[in-house]
Order: C-alpha cells, then structure tokens, then sequence
C-alpha cells in the first residue's frame, strides 16, 4: 500500500469521528433551508389612513363594516358645543373576495351619496427571501349623487349624477412604526357647475402613520392640488389617531374635510385650518368572517 | 485504486450521521381557551432533529407558519403578541434524559426533553414531558405542555386579558426519518 492510500484510509476513518463532534442542533436544522418570502402585514391598522386609503384590504371572506362620523366645525363655539351638535355620518361594508381584491358599498349623508369601490393590491412589499421595496394597490369608486335635482323642469341626466375616483396608492412600511402612503388621485366630475369648470381633478396625497405602541398610533395626510383645482377649494389635511381593540379599530381625528368619500374630501373642501374650519370626527371599523378560508 | 478508497470513505461518513433523525413537516397547535373565546392555531412547519448518540434533541417553529380560524387573529398574534418579524422562530435546543437505545423496541417511553424554551426572544430553562417510539426506523414523537405567556414576555394589554388565557396548551407530533 503507498502512502497515500494509508493517507485516504486514515481520512475516511477521521471523518466519521469529527462528525461525532455535533455541530449546533439548531445549526443543522436550519442547513440548506431556503430563507422564505414575507409579504409585509398590516402596514397600517385600517384600509383608511384617516380619509385616505391605505394600502389594506379586507382579508378573504371577512366583512369590514365601518361607521363613521364628522361633526361640526370647532369654531361654531359653545353654542353648538364646539361642532358636536351637528354631524354628518358615513356607512361602509367593504368585502374581502381574496386577499387582494376588496368590493365595496357606501352611504354618506352628505349629498346622500352611494358608492361603489374595487381595491386590488397589485405589488406587496416583501422581506426575507427577496425583497421588494414598496407596496402598490389600486383603488377606483364611483359615487352618484342622491339629492334631488335642484332644477327639475330641465333635462337631467343620471350620469349627470356620477363622479369616478381613481388611486394608485404606493405604500411603504419603513420599520415597526413607521408607514407611508403616496397617493396620487384623479377625480372625474360628469357635472360641473359652469363650462369654464374643469371636470377633471388631480392631487397627489401624502400619508402616514407612527406607532407610539402596539396598539395605538398618529396618522396624518395631506392632499395637495396638481391640476384642475376648483374655485375656493382647500387641500383636505388631517390628523388623528388609531386605537385598537380586538376586532375594532378606532380612528379619532380632526380634520378640514367633512366629507368622508373620495371624491369630497379631495375636491370639496372648503375648511381652513388658520380660520379653525376643523372637524373632529372618528372612524370605527369593526371586522366579521363571513367565509372560511 | 482511488476510487473504491473515496466510496469507503463517503460510505463511513455516512454511517457516521444516521445516528441523525429529522423532520421538516411536523405539527404545532395550541388552544387558547376561555368563557369568552376559544382560539386555536395550527403549523405544519415544525422542524426537528434526534442526535440517538446522545439523546441531543432540537426543534424550531417559524411563528408565521401558524394558521387562525379568523385573520384579524393572525395578524395581531403576528404583530402584536409574538412579534414574529423580530422573533421569527420559536425554537427548543437540548436532551432527552437518560437517553437509551433500548427504547428502539418499538414501544411508547414516556421521556422528559431538557432544555431552553425560546419564545418571543425569551430563553426559559424546561423540562417537557413527551412519549417517543420508534416505529419502523422512524422516531414518532409526541409532547403536550403549557407555555405560560409572562414567562416569555408576551404582553396581553388588560381590555382583551379575559380573551386569551394566561397559559396556553401546546401539542407536538412529529416523525422523525433518518437522515
């Protein structure tokens, strides 16, 4: 036998014994295991910012049932206790039909409007195995006016009634507590009040929201005009905050807008903050499993 | 003449580590039970590895692979409770007591598994009770214990304390092939 067979045999019979030395159990569990892909989860507590969406969607087969409430404006006084003897309300079923695609129907007081919105998120943030950096869900509604005609001797047209929103909401969950929205908006009005009235609206939102704890954050967003801006129109700005209990979620909040759908709170704000035109309204949203997963 | 000596080789080194048991696919639930909500999870994710040389024993969970009846639920025990995106596994790391290869009869032995408990980032020093068998060159084993929430630093603010109870029951099953 040469050397280097003795060599080789000598090898092959230390290379069982080292083995017995254990590497960490932990360690040969985890050997050869490819890092998974993580979608990011609840990047914000509740499919609204405050007035804006966020990139949330219902999960599947779960009912999202939302009520919410504007009051009136803090600079009514005393009088009307500060806003609170006034109050315009919405109501919101929102769907989960899977994971990313929301359906859903709206009633608000204000105009008596009804509404009907699709959400798709189409990109998720992930971690782990492959990252991707942002989210990117679609949101498009319709809302059709409910007041009756102020000028029924004429002819009106119920498309004359519609207005269409559509939104590109880009999201990022920067760490546990901090999240951001970029939303840019465009609004179509069938009818506006004079010719010279531009029927299209476009801003560009910012939102957020930080946690201070696991259940409770400050949420904030802006939306200012890019183009079409109509006449005495505010850009809505609020800011509130999230209080979650089990299956509800609290949002409280003052704001400029009374409005409570898209197409209002961007398009038809009329309050100041420097004057004090400012809301204090809340949103509560409450979830059901309606379907099994 | 090289050849045959490298086949011995291979062939020695791995006689060497069958001595390793191991499952990818075993099962985690737990059930938290109280008068006013039942919530269960499930997680066919579990791994697992059974040193028989000396009785070394490992296992982890990745806390995202457990499943609720309800989203909501899921969501919230991932955010809130176990904080799975800093604590992405639930792992256990050290001996069965008095390992025996006599218990290779294919009969149930009733073993206690001593080690750190890591939950929530939370080490605790347990002694947990299981049954092990070894049923056709597989070790089948089975363990049910309690993880008491405090212990591991899992905080259940006050308005949903009467939910979710102070301790919850945990069940293992798993099937360990040779390696």
């Amino acid at each position: 036998m040469t050397r280097r067979a003795v060599g080789v045999l000598l090898f092959a019979f230390l290379v069982p014994a080292t083995a017995r030395f254990q590497p960490d159990l932990l360690d040969v569990l985890n050997e050869g295991v490819e890092v998974p892909v993580v979608p990011v989860s609840a990047t914000f507590k509740d499919t609204r910012v405050v007035n804006v969406q966020s990139n949330e969607t219902a999960a599947s087969g779960v009912l999202h049932f939302v009520i919410a409430h504007r009051f009136g404006r803090l600079n009514e006084g005393a009088y009307a206790l500060w806003g609170l003897d006034n109050a315009s309300m919405r109501m919101a079923f929102d769907y989960g039909v899977t994971d990313r695609l929301q359906v859903g129907i709206g009633r608000s007081t204000l105009g008596k409007t009804l509404e009907a919105s699709t959400k798709l998120r189409v990109l998720r943030q992930t971690t782990g195995g492959r990252t991707f950096p942002i989210g990117l869900t679609l949101f498009s509604s319709v809302f059709c006016d409910g007041l009756r005609w102020t000028e029924p001797e004429r002819t009106n047209y119920f498309t004359s009634r519609l207005t269409f929103v559509h939104q590109a909401i880009f999201s990022r969950k920067f760490n546990d507590d901090l999240s951001l929205v970029l939303v840019p908006s465009l609004i179509h009005r069938n009818l506006v009040p004079t010719p010279e009235v531009e029927h299209d609206v476009v801003t560009v939102g910012l939102g957020g929201r930080y946690k201070l704890t696991s259940r409770f954050s400050l949420n904030g967003e802006f939306h200012p005009f890019v183009t079409g801006r109509p006449a005495g129109a505010q850009p809505s700005l609020s800011l509130g905050c999230d209080i979650e209990t089990g299956g509800h979620v609290f949002q409280l909040h003052l704001t400029n807008s009374s409005g409570m759908f898209e197409s209002a709170f961007l398009t038809e704000t009329d309050g100041s903050w420097g004057n004090g035109d400012i809301y204090f309204g809340f949103n509560l949203s409450r979830v059901f499993t309606v379907r099994d997963r | 003449m090289k050849t045959p000596l490298f086949l011995v080789c291979a062939m020695l080194a791995t006689a060497g580590s069958a001595q390793q048991f191991m499952t990818r696919a075993g099962s985690v639930s737990f059930h938290s039970s109280t008068p006013v909500e039942d919530i269960s999870a499930a997680n066919a994710q579990m791994s697992a590895v059974l040193n028989t040389a000396d009785g070394g024993f490992a296992f982890q969970v990745p806390i995202r692979g457990f499943h609720f009846e309800k989203a909501l639920m899921e969501e919230h025990f991932n955010e809130n409770y176990m904080e799975s995106e800093k604590f992405p596994n639930a792992t256990f790391k050290g001996n069965v007591v008095g390992w025996s290869n006599a218990w290779a009869d294919g009969k149930p032995h009733q073993v206690q598994a001593k080690g750190k408990l890591s939950v929530h980032g939370v080490e605790v020093e347990r002694t947990i009770p299981a049954t092990i068998q070894n049923k056709g060159g597989k070790w089948v084993i089975q363990a049910r214990f309690e993880i008491p929430t405090k212990d591991h630093k899992i905080s259940i603010p006050e308005v949903v304390r009467e939910k979710i109870a102070a301790s919850i029951p945990v069940t293992v099953n798993c099937t360990l092939d040779p390696r």
